[in-house]
C-alpha cells in the first residue's frame, strides 16, 4: 500500500523540518519542501495512469480532444499553484501566496474563454 | 519515493548550525556566516533539481507545453 510509505514519509519529514527550524530556519523550509516535492512526483505518476484511461474513453466517445486537453491543463494549473501556495505559506510568506493563487485564477480564465465562447455559440444557435 | 533527501537536507542543516555555534565559540562571527550559507546555498541546490524535476513531469502529464 503505497499510502503508507507516503504517510511515513510525511511524518519523518515534519519532525525534521521541525527539529531543523529552530536552529536555521532557511534549511526547514527546505526538508518541508522537499517532502511535498517528494510525496508530488509520487502523486503526479500515479496521476498519469488515470489521465491515460480519460484519454481512451474520450477517443471512443470522440468527444473533441481540445476540450479535454483544456481541462487537464487547468487541473495541472491548479494542482502546481496550490502546491507552490502552500510552501510559501508555510514558510511565512502569505502575500507571495496569495499572488500565486491571483495570478492561477487568471490564467484558468484565460484557458476558459474559449469553451465558454464555444457554448455560448451553440446555445445562440439553439434559440430561433 | 526516494526518501535519502531528506534525511540528507536535514543533516546538512544540523551539521551547519553545529558549525554555526562552533565557529561563533571560536569568534569567528563572519566565517560562521559564511559557512551557514555554503549549507543553505548546498539544500538549495539539491530542492532545485527536485523541483525542476516535478515540474518537468507535471508538464508532460497535464499536456502544459
Amino acid at each position: 500500500m503505497e499510502i503508507l510509505q507516503v504517510v511515513g514519509i510525511g511524518l519523518i519529514g515534519a519532525v525534521l523540518a521541525v527539529y531543523v527550524k529552530e536552529r536555521n530556519k532557511e534549511i526547514a523550509v527546505l526538508v518541508s519542501m522537499a517532502t511535498g516535492l517528494i510525496i508530488f512526483l509520487f502523486a503526479v505518476s500515479k496521476i498519469s495512469a488515470v489521465l491515460q484511461v480519460l484519454q481512451d474513453l474520450a477517443s471512443l466517445a470522440n468527444v473533441n480532444m481540445f476540450y479535454l486537453t483544456t481541462i487537464l491543463k487547468i487541473i495541472g494549473i491548479a494542482y502546481v499553484a496550490e502546491f507552490g501556495a502552500q510552501v510559501c505559506r508555510d514558510a511565512g510568506e502569505g502575500s507571495i501566496a496569495s499572488k500565486i493563487e491571483f495570478s492561477a485564477k487568471i490564467l484558468v480564465i484565460v484557458l476558459a474563454l474559449p469553451i465558454i465562447v464555444a457554448i455560448l455559440e451553440s446555445i445562440l444557435r439553439l434559440i430561433p | 519515493m526516494s526518501i535519502e533527501l531528506i534525511f540528507q537536507i536535514a543533516g546538512i542543516g544540523i551539521l551547519t548550525s553545529i558549525f554555526h555555534t562552533m565557529l561563533k565559540q571560536a569568534g569567528k562571527e563572519d566565517i560562521a556566516f559564511i559557512a551557514t550559507l555554503a549549507g543553505v546555498c548546498i539544500c538549495l541546490l539539491m530542492v532545485v533539481q527536485l523541483i525542476g524535476e516535478l515540474l518537468i513531469k507535471v508538464k508532460s502529464v497535464f499536456f502544459l507545453s
